[in-house]
């Protein structure tokens, strides 16, 4: 479906008006935040993992191949969790994946009370892992419009699509990958799901780290990446069109990727998408582990322009993460990507700054967010309602030996070094054996300081954990207003911490429901207006690493009790206005109509004043 | 003494009034051009007078600035590896050549730094197997100090730097020797031992009381010289290949 300029023209229009305010207040925003009274220097974050049931640990693959002690050391992943309310009762709930062979997934059905019940067997989803396959992520996203998400299982492997056909209360699920055209064999890492084309349902896109080999039992040992910073024999991208149902109510997908202009055959990682331009459509960015990421444009007309070069720049890096958000409050998306940064490699992340028109600057190293360690999963949430983004980072890679000698940098270093070894051939790189590489790195929570700089306060709030953390899936699990981190770690049990900070500042959250926009709404873009705060948002299908976070939008305020308006624009390119909203509530927000609806037993129903 | 000082400035090359006439011509147009950033020209000629002069180190380094200055690495490379091939006997050429590789460094990836920064180990080592000298001794022994300690070639690094030091004290007294107790100091940081890092910055600056690099890391304490040395070894900074101070202090010598 086409955009018409009047759309254009609308969508612009409030882009303009959100970021005009947001410039002029930011003084005030910043002064309003240095007058909250400091908190208690106690953990803002309770460690519930064992208490809420969730503890069981991922395992990773063992492969039995003659590469297999080779393969071992690079594939130490697939530790991610997914979050969203599969049930539609209203608490968030969690799948979580394992890795080994025949491991079982999980699905963590929220009880509402901040424990949980895996499900997973009586869902029909725990079977996601056998001799031939390996979880490596999963996405929840709406595929057939009907109100409940359903599933995606990433796979080494082939990947596997489940149709929710939950009913009364019970939750089942049935697979239906190839009827879908989901099953090729892939070697997929990373889903994100959103409506390139608007066309009101939600499109797949998929990032591939090998080529579709058969990892389990290669025919050739060539398969390994041929270069440290110019791959391009990985695994890409594949892009998935959602057709809508077929005659059997099954949703058919089409493989569209060379047909749109995704066009890359490199060692993807991660994939992450927003509208960066504000023109109504989202565009696409592409992190590469050993070469270089990629910034798609979204033509508005069903296809991609590869605009890399003027908009981000070449690089030889190692992209593992993408996460979109506006952290310096100038009303345009940023994006944060993680690379490796230790003692004997330096790339440091990449926090893009948007600086408008498709164009971005890396401030990694300026705002103090760039030298985090072997990077993975970077999210950014509004962790203290401040009003400003902060961003948990999650870094190491394999935590093995803790014998100085015994660290893989120096066997790799005897193949970086040699430029006769033939790298795409599995057998000339060295086994990790115990060693460790990146190992016992800690994670980071860094605290926004007012759009220009962050604190890592990890430490502070007990989040610096040192295990090998992979993924952050991001959801208030318990409805407090307050965002909680459910984080996993590559052989080795997560972590659930429930936010508790203390501060009371104000917050907004709303659960976005499409009617003639897709179902879940993913891509649309939220305003909130509170005194002198201006705030932007979207709704994400799938964005950061190893993990999906909650799908709802989430504001904090500060110490703002009244919100002057709420402005949002849906991918259908419709535009609507809510005044006189209050906060610290959780509303449904329905394309359309003109109330927002209080979510749960919450009483306050919010006006709309406009609705095109 | 007097011979060793004549033998290894002559080695260094850094009497460009020595060298052959016709390298003279080439280099002053050369530099001419490079004034007027005219880079394919000054790079055409300047390797014209590289290659009648190949162990003429101020040719080279020039050379090597005006590349820096366009851009034109590989060029550079491709250009003083041939010259190294033809002239295996000339320690400048080697010199310059590992020189080149350093300069790439900044404008490339993290793993092709390190394929960088060890090539051009390997030339300043082949340079030194032809030809002992000061700078040699202190550039190689610098350059093992950029590697993190965990590859151990920190030692390395400071077996060099002593040998510099102890080659300097039969040399006539130059600022630029000061260079190698910094360094030696840095390796010390490179070690973990700060406290010992520093003091052999005071060491050195008694001997050398008006060398910037040993006062500007003598004045720091621990945690600041963590900081200045963390900013100074990083690899995305360029290093300063352009043996300024070298030209300088022969220049006020009346070495030309």
């Amino acid at each position: 479906m086409l955009r018409s300029n009047l759309r254009r023209a609308a969508v612009g229009a409030i882009c303009l008006t959100s970021w005009l305010a947001s410039q002029a207040v930011a003084d005030n925003r910043q002064a309003a935040i240095e007058n909250t009274p400091e908190p208690k220097p106690e953990s803002w974050f309770e460690d519930r993992t064992v208490a809420a049931g969730v503890a069981a640990p991922h395992r990773t693959r063992s492969f039995k191949n003659p590469y297999a002690h080779i393969m071992e050391g690079y594939t130490a992943l697939g530790a991610s969790a997914a979050a969203a309310d599969v049930d539609g009762d209203g608490f968030e709930d969690v799948f979580f994946t394992d890795s080994s062979e025949n491991g079982k997934n999980r699905l963590y059905r929220n009880n509402g009370d901040f424990t949980f019940t895996d499900v997973a067997e009586e869902a029909g989803l725990a079977d996601g892992n056998d001799a031939a396959n390996a979880s490596a992520n999963s996405l929840w996203f709406d595929a057939d419009n009907d109100g409940d998400p359903d599933l995606l299982v990433v796979r080494f492997g082939q990947n596997l699509f489940y149709e929710n056909r939950s009913e009364g209360g019970e939750i089942r699920f049935v697979e239906v990958s190839e009827k879908a055209g989901l099953s090729r064999y892939l070697n997929c890492i990373v889903a994100i799901a959103f409506d390139y084309d608007l066309d009101t349902d939600l499109d797949l896109f998929l990032g591939n780290y090998f080529q579709p080999v058969n990892l389990f039992d290669p025919e050739t040992p060539r398969f390994f990446p041929e270069s440290f910073e110019t791959a391009t024999n990985g695994g890409g991208a594949t892009v998935f069109r959602n057709d809508g149902p077929g005659e059997d109510g099954i949703v058919r997908f089409t493989d569209v990727t060379q047909a749109i202009g995704i066009d890359i055959s490199g060692w993807t990682l991660d994939l992450g998408h927003a509208d960066a331009d504000h023109d109504g459509d989202d565009d696409l960015y592409v992190a590469a582990d050993f070469g270089t990421d990629s910034l798609f444009r979204n033509n508005g007309d069903g296809t991609f322009t590869d605009v890399s070069e003027d908009a981000i720049g070449i690089d030889t890096k190692k992209g593992m993460n993408v996460d979109w958000g506006d952290f310096d409050g100038d009303g345009l998306f940023d994006i944060f990507v993680t690379n490796i940064t230790d003692e004997y490699m330096k790339e440091g992340n990449f926090m893009w700054q948007n600086l408008g028109e498709l164009t971005f600057t890396d401030v990694g190293r300026e705002t103090g967010t760039h030298s985090t360690g072997w990077g993975w999963a970077g999210k950014f949430f509004d962790f203290d309602n401040d009003g400003w983004l902060d961003l948990y980072t999650v870094n190491g890679w394999v935590s093995q030996s803790k014998n100085p000698q015994d660290n893989y940098v120096l066997d790799i270093f005897e193949v970086i070094v040699n430029p006769e070894i033939d790298l795409a051939d599995a057998r000339n790189w060295p086994p990790m054996g115990n060693k460790t590489l990146s190992g016992y790195q800690r994670n980071a929570l860094f605290q926004n300081q007012g759009g220009t700089l962050f604190k890592d306060v990890g430490a502070r709030h007990g989040l610096d954990t040192e295990l090998d953390a992979r993924g952050v899936a991001l959801a208030d699990f318990d409805n407090d207003g307050r965002i909680d981190l459910f984080v996993t770690n590559s052989g080795q049990p997560p972590y659930l911490w429930r936010n508790v900070q203390p501060t009371g500042r104000h917050w907004l959250q709303l659960v976005p429901q499409g009617k003639t926009s897709n179902r879940d709404a993913v891509g649309t873009r939220v305003w909130v207006h509170a005194g002198d705060h201006t705030s932007v948002s979207f709704v994400n299908g799938g964005n950061g690493f190893a993990s999906q976070s909650t799908r709802r939008v989430h504001f904090g305020l500060g110490s703002e009790a009244k919100i002057d308006r709420v402005e949002v624009a849906w991918p259908s390119g419709k535009t609507q206005t809510f005044k006189d909203i209050q906060p610290d509530r959780i509303y449904y927000l329905v394309e359309g109509a003109k109330q927002l609806r209080p979510f749960g037993p919450q009483a306050p129903v919010a006006s709309s004043q406009e609705a095109k | 003494m007097r011979q060793l000082i004549a033998m290894t400035v002559g080695a260094m090359g850094l009497l460009v009034a020595s060298a052959p006439a016709i390298a003279n011509n080439f280099y002053a147009e050369g530099m001419a051009k490079a004034k007027a950033e005219d880079w394919p020209a000054a790079l055409d000629l300047l390797e014209q007078a590289v290659t009648a002069d190949p162990n003429n180190l101020r040719v080279g380094t020039d050379y090597r600035q005006a590349v820096i200055a366009a851009g034109e690495y590989d060029r550079c490379l491709e250009f003083l590896g041939k010259v190294v091939a033809d002239h295996p006997e000339a320690p400048n050429a080697l010199l310059n050549l590992g020189f080149a590789h350093v300069d790439k460094i900044p404008v490339e990836g993290a793993i092709t730094q390190v394929i960088l920064a060890n090539t051009a180990l390997e030339k300043f080592s082949a340079a030194l197997e032809l030809e002992e000298t000061w700078l040699l001794r202190y550039t190689r022994g610098n350059s093992y100090l950029y590697w993190p300690a965990i590859f151990g070639r920190t030692q390395f690094g400071i077996d060099d730097l002593q040998r510099a030091i102890d080659m300097a004290k039969e040399l006539d007294s130059m600022p630029y020797h000061g260079r190698a107790w910094a360094a030696l100091g840095d390796g010390y940081w490179r070690l973990e031992d700060p406290a010992k890092a520093l003091a052999t910055y005071k060491e050195g600056l008694a001997l050398y009381p008006d060398n910037a690099e040993l006062k500007q890391r003598a004045e720091l304490d621990e945690t600041e010289l963590t900081t200045f040395l963390e900013a100074l070894f990083d690899t995305n900074v360029r290093v300063a290949t352009h043996l300024a101070e070298i030209w300088e202090a022969h220049h006020a010598n009346g070495a030309r």
